[in-house]
């Protein structure tokens, strides 16, 4: 038992060294040491998340687990949301292309916006509504009733069993999500195009397909990884890193949500970016 | 245990289906972009390809056939456009085709067009070089369109100084037109014409009352003298003077 305790408090002070713990609070109060102290301890954590998710053994029972929690329950959600994005945006779109007698290209032109833009941003901002925030309350409520010390003394690797999983799963689910999101949005395209006039389905995907190509795929496809990868990695560390407490409960999911769609836009802009200078 | 595997059941369900949908996707952009079709390459040189960019697509009587793959600049002069078009539409294609650079729409991208020639030649074949035609520079028209507002703003700008020169009464039109004396004498002629045309009217009056009152006098007296003639030549006839000889 001694044994025990004693690893326990030895894992834990190696924890405290890789990960410094509110170290904010401690050193400083000015809001800019306080940022690149956050930058800082979120660049420990990252680099250990790389570090621990190469390393075994592997918990692919709990990343199945999480990946069920947090890819297949939000399917639903973002389904809904997708149709919605779709329908909307084709009713929207109408009366401007109309004007310029281009009501044809409404299929191509809300294809094209769901593809590459609208159809990954808005998916993970729902992502990061839901699975961020369920996340960050999630660790941050282990971490106030200390079941992340005692897996630690159950000689479980918490950040391996908790955060790699976590993390791995959204990394993974979101981009799958992203495709279903992108045909229902197409689908509620279509029912909008049907609602003020009448194009056969054939009509409607052969103009798309005829419209897109893989520079439109791909870099959304890819993009929509790191959307995962932020929003698992910035719930996990904001629920890992809670203060200990009821209200860190709440804050965490709060933060984790907030910074998780600030960085799923940031990411946005930098693959744009990226993507246009590529094409030119 | 058992919900576990069902979970399990529905997960490997879900990211099946996901990805099922994403390789739909990449099948069927691949297919607009001929990568699952048995295809052959064509090229063409143009002195200017107007726009046309790797990707945009190759029509053959309106339909989609193809696409480009590559455009290389080979001089200052010539521009090679290589593009692949799909196996099925060989056989209508033939040596003697052209190509030309058009557009989809007034706003839309460029495609490039093959025109049948006269068909007298064979089937066109892999990596064959087809004849082209030089698409309408937009640039050239629109140098084109500015002389003529040029020659347009010239013609107004004439057109205004005759105007104005009609405004102040210069030449012949202007004094027609804006000239008040002229038109004075104008109305003062007409007014003559029209008083000399009453005195007309009433001379003409006066000579058909006098000579409906001297017809039948002046007819009786030649009826008379008509009748003396006559005597007197009968006398003459008769007298020895004239046929006693």
């Amino acid at each position: 038992m001694e044994k025990i305790i004693l690893e326990h408090f030895q894992n834990r002070k190696q924890a405290e060294e890789t990960v410094p713990k509110n170290i904010p609070e401690v050193i400083s109060n000015t809001v800019v040491d306080k940022f690149f102290l956050e930058v800082y301890s979120l660049t420990i954590f990252t680099a250990r998340f790389f570090k621990e998710v190469v390393k075994p053994p592997y918990e692919f029972n709990e990343l199945a687990k999480q990946s069920f929690l947090i890819g297949y329950k939000s399917l639903s959600l973002v389904a809904i949301t997708s149709f919605i994005i779709g329908l909307v945006l084709t009713v929207q779109s109408r009366p401007t292309l109309a004007k310029f007698g281009a009501e044809s290209l409404l299929p191509v032109m809300v294809a094209i916006s769901i593809i590459r833009e609208i159809g990954p941003v808005i998916t993970a901002l729902i992502f990061a509504g839901k699975v961020g925030s369920g996340i960050g309350a999630e660790l941050a409520s282990m971490n106030v009733t200390e079941q992340i010390d005692a897996m630690q003394v159950s000689h479980t690797n918490p950040f391996k069993y908790l955060v790699v999983t976590r993390v791995l799963s959204a990394t993974l689910m979101l981009p799958i999500l992203v495709a279903f999101s992108d045909a229902v949005g197409l689908f509620g395209s279509y029912v909008a195009v049907n609602l003020k006039g009448n194009v056969t389905s054939y009509l409607f995907f052969s103009q798309i397909f005829q419209s897109l190509e893989f520079k439109d795929l791909f870099p959304a496809f890819i993009k929509t990884f790191f959307f995962g990868f932020a929003i698992g990695l910035i719930g996990c560390y904001k629920g890992y890193n809670s203060n200990k407490g009821t209200e860190g409960v709440g804050k965490a999911a709060n933060s984790a949500v907030v910074f998780a769609s600030l960085m799923v836009f940031i990411i946005d802009m930098i693959a744009v970016q990226i993507t246009s200078l590529m094409q030119n | 245990m058992k919900q576990n595997t069902t979970n399990k059941i529905r997960l490997g369900i879900f990211v099946s289906l996901g990805i099922a949908v994403f390789i739909v996707g990449i099948y069927f952009i691949g297919e607009r972009q001929q990568l699952f079709r048995s295809t052959f390459h064509i090229s063409g040189v143009f002195k200017d390809v107007a726009g046309l960019q790797a990707g945009s697509n190759v029509r053959f009587a309106g339909i989609t056939v193809g696409t480009i793959e590559n455009i290389d600049i080979v001089s200052d002069t010539s521009v090679r456009v290589e593009m692949v078009v799909d196996e099925s539409t060989r056989k209508f294609i033939k040596k003697d085709a052209i190509a030309s650079i058009g557009s989809e729409g007034l706003m839309g991208n460029k495609i490039l067009i093959i025109n049948p020639g006269p068909g007298l030649e064979k089937e066109i074949q892999n990596n064959d070089t087809i004849k082209t035609v030089q698409p309408i520079n937009l640039d050239e028209v629109l140098l084109s369109l500015k002389s003529t507002i040029d020659n347009t703003s010239q013609i107004t700008k004439d057109l205004s100084v005759i105007t104005t020169d009609i405004q102040t009464g210069k030449g012949t039109i202007g004094r027609l037109l804006m000239d008040q004396s002229l038109a004075n004498n104008f109305d003062s002629a007409i007014v003559n014409l029209k008083l000399g045309s009453a005195g007309l009217k009433n001379l003409m009056d006066d000579a058909k009352i006098s000579f409906d009152q001297n017809w039948d006098s002046t007819f009786v007296n030649l009826r008379e003298s008509s009748a003396g003639l006559k005597i007197l030549l009968e006398k003459a006839r008769k007298s020895w003077l004239l046929w006693g000889f």
